[in-house]
C-alpha cells in the first residue's frame, strides 16, 4: 500500500477521534504502524484539521484561562489569537500545547462589537455550561464576527465523553447570524455508541453584544428541548418498531411447544413464511 | 512497559471510531495491517447482509459463519450461492479441529444439520413474534464435544413519518459442550443498533452503535429438542436484557450527557434550589 493511502487512512482515524480520546486513538495508531514509526509525524495536517474543527481548547502557559483553536482565529503558521486576553500564541497541533505567548490587540471596525459579544457571552455561558470555553473574533477582512462556544465533559472512568460545539457567524451589515450547533457523545462500556447531531442555525439580529447573545440563548434552549423530544420520539417510534419487548401475547415463548406455534396460533404479521 | 498486541489496538480503535462506519474502519485497519485480517474478521461484528435463497425463495443472512470464499450457504436449502466447485466438507471442523465454520466450505454433520433445520424454524417463529418482520438465520457447526452456532436477526424500520429510520442486527454466537445429562452453554451476544432522524427544527441526529454481553449456563438436556429450547430461552432472555440496556444507553445516558454539557435551566438557580432544599432538610432534622 502506498504511503499516500496509508496517510489518508490514518488521517481519517485522527479526524474521527471522539471527544477527549485523541490520545487513545494516536496510541492505537502508533501501535498498529510500529514498523513505520515516522508515519505519525507526517500527519500534521490531520491534527490541525481535528483541532480547528473540534474547537480544541488549550491553557495558556502561566494562566488558568482556556482559549480556543479554530480556523477563525488562526494567524497562520500555527499561531492563534484570543481577543479576551489580548494574546497570540504558538500551538503545537500534535501535542496540543501552547507556547510563545505575545500581546495581540484587536482593533478595526468590528473590534468593539467583538468585545461586547464576549462580554455578553460570559454570564450566559456561566449560567448554562458547567465547563465551556467561548470566544469571538473579527473575520473576513473585518466584515463579520465569528462566535464559538465549546463545552467538554470527559468521564473515561465511566466510559463516556461528550462535546457541544456552537459556531455563529454574525454579519453586522445584514443583521443576520448563521451557524451550527453540533453535539457529539461517545459511550463505550462493553460497546461503542455514538450520538452525532448537526443543527444549522439562521436568525436575524441587531448588531449589539446583548442582542446577539440573547438570540443565541433562545436558539440553544429551543434546540436542546427539541433534542430531548427527539430522544423520546425515537424511543417510542423507530426503536419500538424494530423489536417488541414481549410478543403480542405479552408472554415469553414456550420453547417446548415452538414447533406447534405455526400450526396452532396466529402469530401475527400476516404470515411468517415469505 | 509491555508491548500492546496490535490486535488489541485494532479492537480499541474500533471501539472509539464512529460505530456507524465500523465496516469501512475495519477494512482500513486490515489494509494497514493485513496480518490481522483473519482474527479481526472473525471477532468484529458488522451489520448483516440479506440474500434471497435461489432454491426456496426465502431471505437469509450472510456472516462469516456461513461463508466459503465468496459463497454463502442458505440455511433453508443448505446450498451454497454461488455453488462451490468442490463438495463441501461435512462436520465443520477443519484440519486441526480449529475451524469455526468459516471459509472452509463446511456444512454441519447430519445430526447437527437436523438441529439447524429445527432451530431455523423455531427462530423464524421467534422473529415473527418479537420483530413482526425482518429476517432470521441460524447456522450450526460441529465441535469435538458438542456443537456451536450463531443466531442472526435483522430488522429495518421506517415509521410512517419517514423522517426517522432504524436498523437492528442481533448476532448471538454460542457453544454447547455436551456433558451427559447436562450441557454447558456459552453465549456472546452483540446488538448493532442504528437510529437516525431529521427535521427542520432538529437538524440531523444520528444515534448508532453496538453493545456486547456474555452469559454462561449449565442446563439439563434430554434430547436434541432440549438444546433448541435451552438456546431459545438463553437468546430470548439475552435479547430482553439487551433491549432494556440499549434503551437506557441510547435514550437515557445520551440525553443525560447532553444535559451535563449544557443545562436548559440556569445553573445558579439550580444551585440555589439545591441549597434551599439542603437547608430545609437540615431544619427538619433539628
Amino acid at each position: 500500500m502506498t504511503l499516500q493511502s496509508q496517510k489518508a487512512i490514518l488521517s481519517s482515524f485522527i479526524e474521527g477521534a471522539p471527544p477527549g480520546e485523541l490520545a487513545d486513538v494516536v496510541a492505537d495508531i502508533k501501535n498498529l504502524t510500529s514498523s513505520t514509526p515516522n508515519l505519525i509525524n507526517e500527519l500534521g495536517p490531520a491534527f490541525q484539521k481535528y483541532n480547528e474543527e473540534q474547537f480544541t481548547t488549550v491553557k495558556l502557559p502561566g494562566s488558568s484561562q482556556h482559549v480556543i483553536i479554530s480556523s477563525h482565529n488562526s494567524l497562520g503558521g500555527s499561531r492563534y489569537y484570543d481577543v479576551e486576553t489580548s494574546t497570540s500564541f504558538a500551538f503545537d497541533h500534535t501535542t496540543q500545547k501552547a507556547s510563545a505567548v505575545e500581546t495581540y490587540v484587536v482593533e478595526g471596525a468590528q473590534g468593539d462589537l467583538t468585545k461586547s459579544v464576549i462580554k455578553a457571552l460570559a454570564p450566559y455561558v456561566k449560567e448554562h455550561y458547567s465547563n465551556a470555553a467561548y470566544g469571538a473574533w473579527p473575520i473576513e477582512n473585518d466584515s463579520k464576527v465569528a462566535i464559538i462556544i465549546v463545552a467538554n465533559k470527559y468521564s473515561p472512568n465511566n466510559y463516556w465523553n461528550g462535546r457541544w460545539r456552537s459556531l455563529y457567524i454574525l454579519d453586522p451589515a445584514a443583521g443576520t447570524v448563521e451557524g451550527s450547533i453540533k453535539v457529539d457523545v461517545h459511550y463505550y462500556e462493553d460497546g461503542n455508541v455514538r450520538l452525532l447531531t448537526d443543527k444549522p442555525v439562521t436568525a436575524s439580529v441587531s448588531a449589539t453584544g446583548a442582542a446577539i447573545v440573547k438570540e443565541i440563548s433562545a436558539v440553544e434552549k429551543k434546540y436542546q428541548e427539541e433534542l430531548n423530544r427527539s430522544f423520546a420520539s425515537l424511543s417510542e417510534g423507530a426503536f419500538k418498531a424494530l423489536r417488541r419487548q414481549l410478543p403480542v401475547t405479552r408472554q415469553k415463548i414456550e420453547w417446548e411447544k415452538i414447533a406447534g406455534y405455526r400450526l396452532g396460533q396466529d402469530i401475527g404479521g400476516g404470515g411468517a413464511r415469505r | 512497559m509491555a508491548a500492546v498486541d496490535p490486535f488489541d489496538s485494532a479492537l480499541d480503535l474500533l471501539r472509539r471510531l464512529n460505530p456507524k462506519h465500523t465496516t469501512s474502519h475495519l477494512n482500513n485497519i486490515i489494509a494497514l495491517a493485513p496480518d490481522l485480517a483473519e482474527d479481526l474478521l472473525s471477532s468484529v461484528d458488522q451489520p448483516l447482509t440479506i440474500r434471497r435463497c435461489k432454491q426456496t425463495g426465502r431471505d437469509y443472512l450472510l456472516c462469516d459463519y456461513n461463508r466459503d470464499g465468496d459463497s454463502y450457504r442458505s440455511p433453508w436449502s443448505n446450498q451454497f450461492d454461488p455453488p462451490l466447485d468442490d463438495a463441501p466438507s461435512v462436520g465443520g471442523v477443519g484440519p486441526g479441529g480449529t475451524n469455526e465454520g468459516a471459509g472452509e466450505g463446511a456444512v454441519p454433520g447430519e445430526r447437527v444439520r437436523r438441529m439447524e433445520i429445527k432451530m431455523n424454524e423455531a427462530f423464524d417463529v421467534y422473529r415473527e413474534l418479537y420483530y413482526e418482520g425482518g429476517v432470521s438465520s441460524v447456522y450450526l457447526w460441529n465441535l469435538d464435544d458438542g456443537f456451536a452456532g450463531v443466531v442472526l436477526l435483522k430488522k429495518t424500520s421506517t415509521p410512517g413519518d419517514a423522517t426517522s429510520s432504524g436498523v437492528w442486527d442481533s448476532i448471538h454466537v454460542f457453544e454447547a459442550s455436551e456433558r451427559g445429562r447436562t450441557s454447558n452453554y456459552r453465549l456472546t451476544s452483540t446488538v448493532i443498533l442504528s437510529l437516525a432522524t431529521k427535521g427542520s427544527s432538529l437538524g440531523e441526529l444520528d444515534l448508532s452503535g453496538n453493545m456486547t454481553r456474555q452469559v454462561e449456563q449449565d442446563l439439563p438436556v434430554d434430547n436434541d429438542d432440549s438444546h433448541i429450547a435451552n438456546i431459545g430461552r438463553l437468546v430470548e432472555d439475552m435479547e430482553l436484557k439487551m433491549r432494556n440496556l440499549l434503551q437506557e444507553v441510547y435514550f437515557g445516558k445520551a440525553k443525560d450527557v447532553v444535559g451535563d454539557l449544557r443545562s436548559i435551566g440556569s445553573l445558579s438557580e439550580t444551585l440555589r434550589d439545591r441549597e434551599t432544599q439542603r437547608e430545609l432538610i437540615g431544619s427538619m432534622r433539628r
